[in-house]
């Protein structure tokens, strides 16, 4: 791993972002003996992955398959990782792919940082974690997280109070307040897109009232309040502290939905909200947990036992798309929900002390605006043929993971691996035509 | 009893709502519309349970089901639909093809389904009443006064006439309405004691009259969506002007026909004749709103509009335009134009009565009459004997 490089660094692929598909794609590459760099726009390899509690069906724990992964890419002779890097945008011409990268400044010299984290013990300034979805603190400069890698410190600008603390404990000198966006190009002949997703806002649908209170949080906030090191270390809802007895989970709150402009499934919704009525059923044994939906997508290996499971462990389902959320005095919240399975009083009100809306999964990031890869009708990768599915409509550019889709972590790793099979043919195949003449 | 499943029921509710621009059929019945409506209530569930009526082809429920009427198109459901099946559009449709089926002419299926029908079915009428009219008409010189050009006593018998033939056809249309929600009911052993059918039609009737379910409809709207409309301009307020404007100008017809000699001058400031004035202008004020937003077509319920949604207004309008210019012509010496004007309105006041059953002017009798059942079916169920020893 080496972060110093110059455009004058050629890889044989470039991996556009550092999560779990980025990483697989990398991995599967530099086993073969290419050269990979990853660029990430984090602080921190591990995406989204490396957040989660626990994974469907098998009830693993997500940070004991990522932290490996993202080792061993960091430790691969093969693999580059930049991170806090961003692609501005990717030219290409005569098959080489000239990709300009944004790198932005973390004011650490990585090659001086020790990761002794003496700096975060002394900064005085606090701001919410980003980590935790915002539940609880982090300093200014900080680690990102407990097994984030690069470990260094990162200082954030926007809430740094400059007052030279951190540089003053820094045992090897390595705060640099004078650091400056740096601008490389980075000529390669292969790239595999794995730029992730971004869950859709809570706040996209009006009728559920998001932003008048603080109990209706998304999934990956349920996933931090779950996690064994997460922000409270139990399961408590955010509003005042107060452990939830009673908790909803809403489905398709923002997908399968015209009104917000996501008509499309996000294919995983169902089986993280089984998942998370599972775990919450574990964590909060008195606790009545209903998930309101619409259909139960429960389509891969083992996930409609999976559903069963959580049937029989007491977990109530109604079917009935929830229309719409008031927070009521006393910070209830009331449903309104037809319960389309009752022909007696189908449209009783239903009151819960947490509700977590199901948020679906939107694009991370948009390539077709700077690079020449094209996106589909939903704004994410288009892909061009059902025999080569991880190709794009660029020669050279491939897709993996949610950037081309929805989907869980079993196909986007497959998927991953799948993409780096098709841009290593790709690169050898242009090899052997190099040599040919 | 065996069920009858009528495989076209959708596509012909879609004949009776603007065609393929109704995709009620993207409907995957997730009860977002029933939840979100300001009318639904705990044991009454609309609109979802209706589409699906209509889906599966339960046409005897679907026609049973008092909620069609239930709904003044707010618009709520379609605005948050998650498939954009446009719900509301759904219920005016079914209301249009319920319509269609509770008269038993056939005609109104013939104005409903086809601009060309209806246009066919409102020139028959009007021949028809001007040949009827004409008959009596005086030949006399230009300065006569209206009634002498045509007598009052021949409108009077011809409308009487029309009154009775209307009314009994609108009798037949709420007879079957009655009919197949109380067979409805008797199947799902629910029927509500006959004894409570006078306080159900009382209240009904107040209901209808008072708004007090659109009014109920228009709080949770304005609730939901801030910035609040003025109150002359909220749908319940503009509706409550055509009506209140109409039955003012019905009962200063009435009450002129009863109280004066037929054709007799009176002054301008005769009452019966402010009040026919004053509830002209009430009324044609809600009509221009309400023909203004089909017009604009931008929020949800005047969207999307079918000639039907225009001819029943748009005659409305007509009929109290031409009313007005008569009552200033009274006044005036206009000669043949006043003559013309007079005969005018009425012919389009026969049509407008004649066309009552078959135009959306039917929901007076059946979004009334729905209101009735609705309030006769919350009444306590009866046990019987038997059921009391089960």
């Amino acid at each position: 791993m080496n972060t110093q490089i110059d455009s004058s660094f050629t890889p044989d692929a470039l991996v556009v972002g550092g999560g779990i598909a980025g990483l697989q794609s990398a991995l599967d590459l530099a086993d073969q003996g290419l050269k990979v760099l990853v660029v990430e726009r984090q602080a921190s390899i591990g995406g989204h992955m490396i957040a989660l509690s626990k994974v469907f069906p098998t009830l693993d724990c997500a940070s004991c398959i990522t932290t490996p992964k993202m080792s061993a890419a960091a430790h691969h002779e093969n693999i580059t990782i930049l991170t806090s890097t961003e692609v501005e945008a990717i030219e290409s011409a005569g098959g080489v792919h000239h990709v300009k990268l944004l790198q932005k400044p973390t004011y650490v010299n990585f090659d001086k940082c020790i990761g002794c984290r003496l700096c975060e013990y002394a900064c005085d300034t606090e701001y919410p974690d980003p980590f935790e979805e915002g539940l609880g603190a982090v300093k200014a400069i900080a680690v990102p997280f407990t097994n984030a890698i690069p470990q260094k410190a990162v200082l954030n600008a926007e809430h740094c109070s400059t007052c030279g603390t951190c540089a003053r404990v820094c045992p090897t000198d390595a705060i640099e307040f004078d650091q400056q966006p740096r601008r490389l190009t980075i000529a390669t002949d292969a790239v595999i897109v794995a730029s992730g997703f971004k869950l859709n806002s809570i706040t996209v649908k009006p009728q559920y009232n998001a932003q008048r209170s603080q109990d209706i949080i998304s999934p990956l906030t349920l996933e931090r309040l779950l996690a064994p090191h997460g922000p409270y270390g139990r399961v408590l809802r955010p509003s005042d502290g107060k452990i939830p007895g009673s908790i909803a989970f809403v489905q398709c709150a923002g997908s399968r939905d015209e009104s917000i402009g996501v008509p499309y499934c996000s294919r995983v919704c169902c089986m993280y909200s089984i998942k998370q009525a599972m775990l919450l059923s574990g964590a909060l044994p008195l606790a009545d947990i209903t998930i309101y939906y619409m259909d139960i997508r429960a389509f891969g290996k083992g996930y409609e036992q999976f559903f069963q499971n959580a049937k029989a462990m007491g977990i109530n389902f109604v079917r009935g798309k929830v229309a719409r959320i008031d927070p009521l005095d006393g910070g209830d919240l009331s449903l309104h929900v037809e319960n389309t399975e009752e022909a007696e009083n189908p449209i009783a009100e239903r009151r819960h002390d947490l509700v977590v809306l199901a948020q679906g999964m939107i694009p991370g990031w948009n390539p077709a605006a700077a690079t020449p890869v094209a996106c589909a009708a939903d704004g994410f990768v288009a892909t061009t043929s059902l025999t080569a599915p991880t190709a794009t409509v660029a020669p050279g550019i491939f897709v993996a993971g949610t950037a081309a889709g929805p989907k869980d972590i079993v196909d986007t790793i497959a998927e991953a691996g799948a993409a780096a099979m098709q841009a290593s043919q790709y690169l050898f195949q242009k090899r052997a035509e190099a040599l040919v003449g | 009893m065996a069920r009858v499943v009528n495989t076209s029921l959708l596509s012909n509710i879609k004949r009776h709502g603007k065609g393929s621009a109704l995709d009620v059929s993207a409907c995957f019945n997730c009860g977002n519309c029933t939840a979100v409506c300001p009318l639904a209530e705990e044991t009454a569930g609309f609109p979802r349970r209706v589409i699906r009526m209509a889906q599966v082809g339960m046409e005897p429920e679907l026609l049973a089901s008092e909620e069609l009427w239930r709904c003044y198109a707010c618009g709520e459901c379609t605005r948050t639909c998650p498939r954009q099946a446009d719900p509301a559009e759904f219920m005016a449709a079914a209301r249009s093809y319920a319509i269609s089926r509770y008269d038993f002419t056939g005609l109104a299926g013939l104005v409903n389904r086809s601009i060309f029908g209806n246009l066919l079915v409102f020139a028959v009428f009007s021949l028809v009443f001007e040949l009827l009219l004409s008959a009596k008409m005086n030949p006399a010189g230009p300065q006569a006064p209206l009634f002498r050009f045509l007598p009052g006593w021949w409108i009077h018998d011809v409308g009487v006439g029309l009154f009775a033939v209307v009314g009994l056809s609108a009798a037949f249309g709420m007879i079957s309405m009655f009919a197949r929600f109380r067979a409805e009911r008797v199947h799902h052993g629910s029927a509500p004691p006959l004894a409570a059918l006078p306080g159900a039609v009382v209240s009904g009737v107040l209901d209808a009259l008072l708004h007090t379910r659109f009014r109920q409809c228009d709080a949770a709207e304005q609730a939901a969506a801030p910035p609040t409309e003025p109150l002359v301009l909220r749908p319940w307020f503009v509706h409550v002007s055509v009506m209140g404007g109409f039955l003012a100008m019905l009962l200063a017809t009435t009450l002129d026909y009863l109280l004066k000699p037929i054709g007799s001058p009176a002054p301008p400031w005769y009452p019966m004749r402010l009040l026919g004035a004053a509830g002209g202008l009430v009324c044609l004020y809600g009509l221009t709103v309400m023909l203004l937003r089909r017009i604009r077509a931008k929020e949800v319920p005047w969207r999307k509009s079918a000639f039907a949604d225009w001819f029943f207004p748009s005659l409305l309008a007509a009929t109290v335009l031409t009313g007005l210019a008569t009552e200033t012509a009274v006044y005036l010496p206009l000669g043949r134009i006043g003559h013309t004007i007079f005969f005018v309105h009425v012919v389009l006041a026969m049509d407008l009565i004649a066309m009552l059953p078959l135009t959306k002017f039917a929901h007076v009798l059946y979004r009334t009459l729905a209101l009735v059942l609705y309030s006769w079916r919350r009444a306590p169920v009866a046990v019987t004997a038997a059921d009391a020893e089960a």
